[in-house]
């Protein structure tokens, strides 16, 4: 099975759908390159739409395969999900594409977004996630990625509470014995 | 006790909100504010946002995809 000429397996998870936020925070981090192991970052056309008007840099990123997916019908099942969460259209279309095409991994930072797809069985992770996966996938390195943390409030619109940043970073030094 | 903001809003929100209020199913278009920002800080609570940090951190360091 071929999703837009990318193999598909039963179950995808080399394949992954995109909200906005992670794309635009990781480009402002000037690491996008962490989801380069990925086969392909699926990226809704809400979405898309959505970081061409506030980072259409982060399109262009050659080191990432993203591919604009066409706005999926609506499936009823999010319907539903998207009013209990206040879900906007890129977020809707984002667990839409999840669902309909079996891909496992969702990546936002969106709250109610990271709900609303535990709630539909499918993992969902944001940029500080992937920033410290990219250690575990040899993509960089942990100084790299302490420094890319330590610079979330100074570069990017990523919003985190500073203590929960520190907290964060400090467990990170300790497990990575930094 | 209530206070006063401005915000910029994009038209076609606005026009849709309007629209709703148009047809009835809302007083007025503050109405329509309010009720979305209630339910947008019940779904965004801090200590919600919190554990989700938390869990990016487990499955950064320990996940298996």
């Amino acid at each position: 099975m071929t999703l837009n000429g990318v193999y598909m397996a039963k179950t995808n998870p080399t394949l992954v759908v995109a909200d906005s936020g992670p794309l635009i925070h990781l480009d402002e981090l000037n690491a996008l390159d962490v989801l380069s192991d990925f086969n392909a970052v699926l990226v809704p056309n809400a979405v898309w739409l959505e970081v061409e008007h506030h980072r259409p840099q982060a399109l262009k990123n050659k080191k990432i395969k993203l591919i604009r997916q066409t706005t999926p019908p609506v499936v009823e099942q999010i319907r539903a999900m998207a009013t209990l969460y206040a879900l906007h259209q890129g977020e809707r279309e984002a667990l839409t594409l999840c669902l309909t095409n079996n891909i496992k991994l969702l990546i936002t930072d969106d709250t109610a977004a990271r709900l609303a797809a535990k709630s539909l069985n499918i993992a969902a992770h944001g940029t500080i996630g992937l920033l410290i996966r990219s250690v575990r996938q040899e993509l960089r390195s942990t100084s790299e990625v302490l420094t890319l943390l330590t610079a979330i409030p100074q570069k990017s619109t990523l919003h985190i509470r500073p203590s929960l940043l520190n907290d964060v970073i400090a467990r990170l030094k300790t497990e990575w014995e930094f | 006790m209530s206070s006063t903001i401005h915000a910029e809003v994009p038209d076609q929100l606005l026009q849709q909100a309007q629209t709703l209020v148009q047809q009835g199913w809302a007083g007025n278009v503050q109405e329509i504010v309010i009720e979305s920002l209630r339910r947008y800080l019940e779904s965004h609570q801090g200590v919600l946002t919190e554990a989700l940090i938390q869990d990016d951190v487990e499955w950064g360091l320990h996940g298996e995809d």
